[in-house]
Parts: C-alpha cells; sequence; structure tokens
C-alpha cells in the first residue's frame, strides 16, 4: 500500500485522451477519431482501418499480420499505424473508463446503504 | 512485432539502449518495453497514467494490482501481459495464488473484497454496457471503498487499452524464465520509461 495524494485518474485519462486522438501526428486525426469510436462500438469506417479498429475493440488476438500491413500501407507509415493501433486500443479502454466512472458515480448517489472501509 | 521499427528502435539513442538493455539482462527487451521507447512524443501519456495507477497512492497494494492486471489479461487473451504480470504478481504472492486466480478468481482463496472488485473489472472489459451501479454497490458492500474501486478501474482501464494494442502488434512472448528477470525489473522500476 501506499499513500499520499490519490493519483488524479480523470486527468491523466484527459490527458491520453487529448494526446492520441486530438494531437498532431504523423496520422490525420480525423482518422484516429474514427478508429477511438469504432474501437469503442461506434460507425464504421473505411477500408482498411475498419476491420483492425473493430477487431482491437471486439477480440484483438485474432489480428493478423496482413491486417496490421494494409493500415501500414495506407496510413504511410509504421508510425502512422501505430497511431491507429494506439488511438483503436484508446477508444475502447476510455469507453470502460467511463462506463465504470458512470457505474460509480450513480453509486455515490444511491441512498447509504453498507459502504464499509476497505 | 508487427512494426519493425518499434522492434529495433526508431532513434539512435533508442536503439543503443534497447541493445545495452538487452546486453546487461542477457535477453530480448520484451516488445513492452521497446513500446514504451517508441514514438515518446506521442504516447508518453499512456506511460504516465499506467504508471500513477500501478504504482501511484492507492489502497490496493502493487501486487493486488499486477493481478488485477494479470486477469484483464486473461479476459482478453493477451498471452503476454498474462505471462508479464503474472509474474510480476508471484514475485510477493505465492505462485500457486496467482494461478488459482487466473483460473478461477471465484474459487481463489483472495479477499471478498478483491473479489468482487474483479467481478466489476470483469463486466467493464468484457461486458461494458452492462456495468451498472449495482456492480459498484455489490464491491463497495463487500468492504471496497469507493476510491479503491476507482483505483481498480484505472488499473483496467490501462490494461484494457494495452493488452489490445499487445495483441494487435503481436508481442513476442518470452520463456517463463525470461518472465521472471523481467518481472524483477518492473518491479523495480515501474512503468515509467
Amino acid at each position: 500500500m501506499t499513500t499520499s495524494a490519490p493519483a488524479d485518474h480523470d486527468a491523466l485519462a484527459q490527458a491520453l485522451r487529448d494526446r492520441v486522438l486530438d494531437g498532431p501526428g504523423e496520422s490525420d486525426r480525423a482518422l484516429r477519431q474514427a478508429a477511438a469510436e469504432r474501437a469503442a462500438g461506434g460507425l464504421a469506417m473505411e477500408d482498411p482501418y475498419d476491420a483492425l479498429a473493430q477487431a482491437i475493440g471486439t477480440a484483438s488476438y485474432p489480428v493478423t499480420d496482413a491486417q496490421v500491413a494494409r493500415v501500414v500501407e495506407a496510413a504511410g507509415g509504421e508510425k502512422a499505424a501505430f497511431e491507429i493501433i494506439a488511438a483503436a486500443a484508446v477508444g475502447a479502454g476510455l469507453q470502460r473508463w467511463r462506463q465504470a466512472v458512470k457505474a460509480l458515480t450513480e453509486a455515490s448517489d444511491a441512498p447509504p446503504r453498507n459502504r464499509p472501509r476497505r | 512485432m508487427r512494426l519493425h521499427e518499434i522492434d529495433r528502435g526508431d532513434s539512435f539513442v533508442h536503439r543503443l539502449l534497447i541493445g545495452f538493455i538487452s546486453l546487461v539482462s542477457r535477453m530480448r527487451l520484451p516488445d513492452a518495453a521497446r513500446v514504451a521507447f517508441y514514438h515518446r512524443d506521442f504516447f508518453a501519456p499512456m506511460g504516465a497514467w499506467t504508471q500513477a495507477a500501478m504504482r501511484g497512492p492507492s489502497a490496493w497494494s502493487v501486487v493486488e494490482r499486477e493481478l488485477m492486471a494479470a486477469m484483464v489479461a486473461k479476459w482478453n487473451s493477451c498471452s503476454f501481459c498474462v505471462g508479464a504480470h503474472g509474474a510480476v504478481a508471484a514475485k510477493a504472492m505465492e505462485r500457486s495464488l496467482v494461478d488459482a486466480a487466473l483460473a478461477d478468481y471465484h474459487t481463489a482463496p483472495i479477499t471478498d473484497g478483491l473479489k468482487a472488485t474483479l467481478r466489476f473489472l470483469e463486466i467493464m472489459t468484457l461486458r461494458p454496457a452492462e456495468l451498472t451501479a449495482e456492480d459498484a454497490s455489490a464491491a463497495i458492500a463487500a468492504g471496497v471503498d469507493a476510491e479503491a474501486l476507482r483505483d481498480a478501474a484505472a488499473v483496467a482501464t490501462t490494461f484494457n487499452i494495452i493488452t489490445r494494442y499487445a495483441n494487435a502488434l503481436d508481442f513476442a512472448l518470452p520463456t517463463a524464465d525470461e518472465f521472471a528477470r523481467a518481472a524483477t525489473m518492473l518491479l523495480k522500476r515501474g512503468y515509467a520509461s
């Protein structure tokens, strides 16, 4: 156990989102944002990005060499492809963070019941 | 590793560093560390949040958080992360306990609070749209402080991201001995690159 000021997870989540989805990069911001949305269950995007972003959001283990190679080619390089892969993963992760925060907030707003400390 | 620039390093300094660490540790630097060195200007906030979630102030011990990370990796079928974080947890917890939790956390000899938290994290990982206030309340009723549950959710979030890019990039799988040696480094140095 460690003690001192608690981590500000909301600020850290926002900083990650701001940099990966809104910041400058080798890839187009709109493409990164679309990949993040797609991985969180959002609208389909253009090929070849759609299959990869969708797989990263739902089941990332069957992703293939060919799927990644096509994205490298379409995005114009490995760094741009990395940004898109990272954006999709961040989109899926932050969707889960929002759900967890919502569940916790609603539980905290509920009438007090049994809330012992751990 | 599907992106060769990550494998070899994207700058002269990083190539030297990857080579040096591999030489000194007498093992190939794991792909997770290579990603941490890659495109730093773009992905540094990921390392910052992971470090805060895994090593920052929390009611959860480092070992408990490493076990949560391994569980998220299991649910997302990420063999690399199960191996890496199971090995870190096993540095301060019986290996049989880590294996029991990975096999079935419901029956593993861990605290009720940790079990209830893992249930919350399992729904969050596998069926996020189904996660409700009742799930949070169930963990709180099992004795988990709301702030501790939030910390656990941050661990699960960062590992829902890491496991996804680890799978998409096809991280190479170290041997059990290499995982154990890498775990010592991860325990000592944390996630900040």
